[in-house]
């Protein structure tokens, strides 16, 4: 019989790397995730967000084919998944929860048993792997003696042993330093801008997620709460330009700004002005001139960048008071 | 899956295997210690009375080094610490879900332990009973020493009993994932609840699905006790018997492997 993991794979030329269909999985009665609905496209460093206990975990296990779904269907580079999980994951790199390796070999032995699951032509993989995580060096040392930072990336460079076209990666920053987070970060993006690699990150780190990716779902209780690009999220579902304005004179400013067609919006705050563009941030010159024109004297122009954090929080909140609703009702 | 990649996949689990010090050494003493104890004691009896004791080595001793080695004890053992850590490695590394990951067969993953703990539980038996060899003759002085025949019986029934104990070892460890568990349950059944069962001639014919009496059966050498608490059997039951019991546990190991959340 022809295992799927040994022949080269016609990946389906899909946009989505990742999809998921009402996907739910029950623990008795806990209900773990509920009837997710996943769309992550290819090419991009997507964020899996969530606070501690929301499903990322259980959600990655699923996909990887650790534990199985209680009901929904799911697609991992577009072949069905449990029905074609060879063929799936001959292309998947991942770490799952914490990297894991067998202590008392050494960084390129616990490799060379990677290598050996996935075939023959992989072992050839292993030293460019090595070299891509800076390892080179301490590969022939036990991974006993290796700090948390080297394992991760020891994990990561497990993950590229299949030449993966999607990494998923769970809370891949847990336990790294400043400087490894950092480290990190750029590995990934290097990952996606310059090899084309799909990057999935599960994180309970709103910042962390906000610099890394370039789009992400928030998840809570179980369930996708929002998803789409990144400023998207931030915004609410729209992609709102918002500047602040420091100007000699307020009243005259919203006077000119008031009869702007570039504007949309525009009320007096504490720094100034908070002005809403009707377009892309590039008429933020044009409006500008147009204050400058009108004898306004331009002190500040600078775009409000909007928040992930502030936006998670808002839609936790609002779930904790429809929680508490229910349970009131109930 | 391919020839070469069950080939590269067994590789892989011997060295985990082969690198898993504590187990190594352990084995090795437990093969080579009675071995290197038993011929240097009768040959110090030897030198220092010859009169009283005979010489350590020919084919009397050869019967003793293959009960040392086969007799359901020391080798047992070696192949019981062998088949454990193979079936228990991965799991207690926590490094069994990054096998799954790859997307190869749980199966696959189960079945390449086997061969990788033969062939290290082997090596092991193989090295000692070259001991018990150079032991035979070096020491044999004026004794009659064992023909080729009963060579190669001998080897053959430490492979047997040494082999089946380590794959239903690997099955059983499979099974449970817990190291401890396994070693403790394993030596447990075969040092005392073997014998004790065996022991109890009231039980009848039942004694006879102890997989050590059914490996008894292929020896060359007389075991144990004489005979006179054994669970005789034809050829053809105790050969039924080992494959039950190798049935029994490989599947039972690959079953969990199958199913268990990684």
């Amino acid at each position: 019989m022809t295992n799927p993991v040994d022949t080269p794979v016609a990946t389906p030329a899909t946009e989505l790397i990742i999809e998921t269909n009402g996907l739910t999985k029950r623990f008795g009665a806990r209900t773990a995730l509920d009837g997710v609905d996943l769309r992550v496209p290819r090419g991009c460093a997507f964020g899996f967000l969530g606070p501690n206990g929301a499903g990322k975990t259980t959600m990655i296990r699923m996909l990887l084919g650790l534990t199985q779904a209680t009901s929904g269907s799911m697609r991992l580079l577009g072949h069905p998944v449990p029905a074609e999980r060879g063929a799936a994951l001959s292309r998947v790199g991942a770490i799952v929860e914490e990297p894991r390796f067998h202590p008392y070999l050494t960084g390129r032995e616990n490799l060379r048993i990677v290598a050996a699951v996935r075939g023959p032509e992989v072992r050839e993989r292993i030293d460019p792997a090595l070299a891509r995580v800076g390892l080179s060096d301490r590969a022939d040392q036990k991974v006993k003696s290796y700090s948390l930072g080297m394992r991760q990336r020891l994990g990561v460079a497990r993950c590229l042993l299949s030449d993966p076209l999607l990494l998923i990666l769970d809370e891949p920053t847990n336990g790294l330093d400043p400087g490894g987070i950092q480290e990190f970060r750029e590995m990934i993006r290097a990952m996606v801008e310059h090899e084309g690699r799909t990057v999935f990150i599960s994180s309970h780190l709103l910042d962390e997620v906000e610099k890394t990716c370039d789009a992400a779902a928030i998840v809570d209780r179980g369930k996708v709460v929002t998803q789409g690009a990144m400023a998207e999220l931030a915004a609410g579902g729209e992609v709102r330009h918002e500047l602040i304005i420091g100007v000699d004179d307020v009243d005259r400013a919203l006077q000119v700004i008031g009869t702007s067609a570039l504007v949309r919006d525009a009320h007096r705050s504490d720094e100034g002005l908070r002005v809403i563009l009707a377009d892309g941030p590039e008429t933020a010159a044009q409006l500008n001139a147009t204050l400058v024109g009108a004898g306004v004297a331009v002190m500040r122009l600078e775009p409000v960048r909007q928040s992930l954090e502030a936006r998670f929080l808002e839609i936790t909140a609002r779930l904790d008071s429809t929680t508490d609703s229910a349970e009131v009702r109930a | 899956m391919s020839t070469t990649i069950a080939a590269q996949m067994a590789g892989a689990d011997f060295l985990k295997l082969r690198k898993k010090r504590g187990t190594l050494i352990w084995a090795l003493v437990l093969a080579w210690a009675p071995v290197v104890i038993f011929y240097a004691v009768t040959a110090i009896q030897h030198a220092s009375n010859p009169g009283k004791y005979g010489p350590a080595g020919g084919t009397a001793s050869f019967h003793d080094g293959v009960r040392l080695l086969g007799g359901l004890l020391f080798g047992p053992l070696v192949a019981i610490l062998i088949g454990v850590e193979a079936g228990t490695n991965d799991a207690s590394a926590g490094v069994f879900r990054d096998l799954v990951v790859t997307g190869r067969s749980r199966l696959a993953l189960f079945a390449s332990r086997i061969p990788a703990a033969l062939a290290l539980c082997w090596a092991i038996i193989l090295s000692a009973y070259a001991l018990v060899l150079v032991g035979t003759f070096v020491f044999a002085g004026n004794l009659s020493t064992p023909d080729g025949a009963l060579i190669l019986n001998g080897l053959g029934f430490l492979l047997l009993t040494t082999g089946v104990m380590c794959a239903v070892a690997v099955g059983f460890a499979s099974l449970t994932t817990s190291k401890p568990a396994a070693i403790i349950a394993l030596i447990a059944w075969q040092l005392i609840a073997s014998p004790l069962i065996v022991s109890i001639e009231s039980l009848g014919s039942p004694r006879k699905f102890v997989l050590s009496q059914a490996l008894v059966h292929f020896s060359p050498v007389g075991l144990g006790d004489d005979g006179r608490h054994a669970a005789t059997m034809a050829g053809g039951t105790a050969l039924f018997v080992i494959v039950l019991w190798l049935v029994v546990f490989l599947g039972l190991g690959a079953w969990r492997t199958k199913t268990m959340d990684a």
